[in-house]
């Protein structure tokens, strides 16, 4: 099967300073993959993802989205195909109320008025966003705010997600309902793609990990393998989970575990199996 | 979205140009523009211009200068158009020659080169000053001279705010690209222009907060981190600062036989050229921002 996104020998350097962001990368995402990408800033996480989007044109290399080669397309024309949330949803959010701003995006693409409603009520639905309608995008809190962005990017029922940071400023509440969200996106189909510093969304949620470090792809593979990875972790500056970190130490010095523990959910039940098989 | 931007602030170098005090230039500069106001003589502004055009040359920001040119000579080459035919000049006007329900005169023809010149010669000279001087150099130049600190730091603001706002529309400008706007015309200003300056008053009152948290605004005399010191050399340019601009000012404005705009006589060929010229000069501009906008 023909990957979703396909990398190439990708290269970025910004022409202004000069400054290499991306040193030949090259990576295979497929459809309904759900991917953390992660590393410094600085290491070109947004450079590779803009990519992605068509924000930004390899310097040399190819990136396929879909078979087709970026080069040529333009931001518009890949919109509907690549969804770019933003870290920031005041830089995507204007309109008067929050249904307006859900309905931009689908009347961009041109779509029918009664398709744009019935987008507009499931991004409602899907996202919780009923009480919120009339509002104007400024007037609610900065959490539901970047829900809103991320409605505003779902109404174009784009194949690839893109989430920069999308919980970073959210209150723990919103946190949770946020990686809810992203695995709902992923059982609806959609490849998502998140830009994040945030260790639990990455041990819990993705089931894929794009390292960078120093514009390079330096691993890619599950959260297990990567949290594992002492010289991967070490290198990037990179701390996994507390909980993470624990199964680390008890798996090294006291060999008491033979598995690396991602949630404290799967501790439990490690424990509780070990504890069987004692008994 | 680097087409869209353009970047009218300080351009490193170290040029004697760079390394002079602000003040000398921002007089020089002053001088420039009241010399510019005072006479519509055209040998008088052509001369600021060209030695305006030296400087820029002489201190090394010719590549940025070139940028902000090229969207600002194509758009005041309109003054020439719209000035010969209708000259913001006393009556009578001189027909040189007619061009369907229009007629080009004299005075137009003459009005138009001495706006164009004068908008050359001043931003001309005030991009020199802009482009060689670091802002805080400014800055603490002008409190020595008096400059009320509050105001002197609403100055700075603002020269710094331009860059950022340029950088904050280029992010929202991405930001609605990929949700299928279309990257120009009217429905583009909304979507991009909100976000920009919500940011914008935001910053301001995230600013405001952030100053006051840290004592701005408290009395006494504060500690300069910058510190900008006046050589001989900048002396002598303050002093000529006073002098050149303002004798040229003086003579531009006593000696009545620098009115050329009767004694100027421009053939007819020459004005259709001219206005010719410049209006295919304007549009050729239009042509190329409007396709810039539409590939972005």
């Amino acid at each position: 099967m023909e990957p979703l996104i396909k990398v190439e020998n990708l290269w970025h350097i910004y022409p202004v300073g000069n400054v290499t962001a991306l040193r030949d990368v090259s990576l295979n995402i497929n459809r309904g993959e759900l991917i953390g990408v992660i590393g410094q800033n600085g290491s070109g996480k947004t450079t590779l993802v803009k990519h992605f989007v068509g924000l930004l044109k390899p310097t040399r290399g190819k990136v396929y989205i879909d078979g087709e080669d970026t080069a040529p397309l333009k931001v518009q024309q890949l919109a509907a195909k690549v969804g770019y949330v933003y870290q920031n949803p005041n830089h995507q959010l204007f309109a008067r109320t929050v249904q307006a701003e859900l309905e931009f995006g689908p009347t961009n693409l041109g779509l029918p008025e009664d398709e744009v409603a019935e987008r507009v009520e499931q991004a409602i639905k899907f996202f919780g966003l009923e009480d919120l309608r009339d509002l104007h995008p400024y007037r609610i809190g900065f959490p539901l705010r970047k829900l809103v962005g991320m409605a505003s990017i779902y109404t174009m029922k784009p194949d690839i997600f893109i989430l920069d940071e999308p919980t970073t400023g959210q209150d723990n509440i919103t946190t949770r309902k946020v990686y809810h969200l992203i695995e709902k996106l992923r059982d609806e189909g959609a490849t998502v793609l998140c830009v994040a510093h945030d260790m639990i969304l990455l041990a819990e949620v993705v089931e894929r990990m794009l390292v960078l470090r120093d514009s390079e792809l330096i691993m890619d593979g599950t959260p297990r393998q990567v949290f594992s990875n002492h010289e991967v972790m070490a290198s990037t500056h990179i701390t996994p989970p507390q909980i993470t970190i624990l199964s680390l130490r008890l798996r090294k010095d006291q060999q008491t575990l033979d598995d690396v523990v991602l949630s404290v959910d799967e501790m439990i039940e490690l424990t509780k199996q070990s504890n069987t098989g004692k008994k | 979205m680097q087409g869209i931007v353009i970047p009218i602030t300080m351009v490193p170098g170290n040029s004697t140009i760079h390394r002079m005090n602000p003040l000398p230039k921002l007089l020089w500069t002053l001088g420039i523009l009241a010399l510019s106001f005072s006479t519509r003589n055209i040998a008088v502004l052509g001369v600021a211009f060209l030695i305006g055009l030296l400087l820029v040359f002489y201190s090394g920001i010719t590549k940025a200068y070139v940028r902000v040119a090229m969207i600002l000579f194509p758009i005041s080459l309109t003054l020439i158009t719209l000035q010969s035919i209708a000259p913001a000049f006393p009556r009578p006007w001189t027909a040189i020659v007619g061009f369907g329900p229009f007629t080009i005169y004299q005075e137009g023809i003459y009005s138009g080169i001495s706006l164009l010149l004068r908008i050359m010669a001043m931003t001309t000279w005030a991009m020199v000053t802009i482009m060689t001087s670091h802002p805080s150099d400014i800055f603490t130049s002008l409190k020595k001279i008096g400059m009320p600190y509050v105001l002197n730091f609403i100055f700075v603001m603002t020269l710094q705010l331009i860059p950022i706002l340029q950088s904050e529309f280029g992010i929202v400008l991405n930001a609605q690209k990929s949700r299928a706007m279309k990257g120009s015309g009217f429905g583009a200003i909304l979507p991009s222009m909100v976000p920009v300056f919500v940011g914008a008053i935001e910053r301001v009152q995230q600013l405001s907060i952030s100053l006051e948290s840290r004592a701005f605004g408290s009395s006494g005399q504060k500690t300069s981190f910058r510190q900008v010191r006046m050589a001989f050399s900048d002396y002598v340019a303050l002093f000529l600062g006073f002098l050149v601009p303002g004798a040229a000012t003086y003579w531009v404005i006593v000696d009545k036989s620098l009115d050329w705009s009767h004694s100027m006589v421009f053939s007819p060929a020459f004005a259709i050229t001219l206005v010719l010229g410049a209006t295919i000069g304007f549009l050729i501009f239009v042509f190329f921002a409007i396709r810039a906008a539409l590939s972005a």
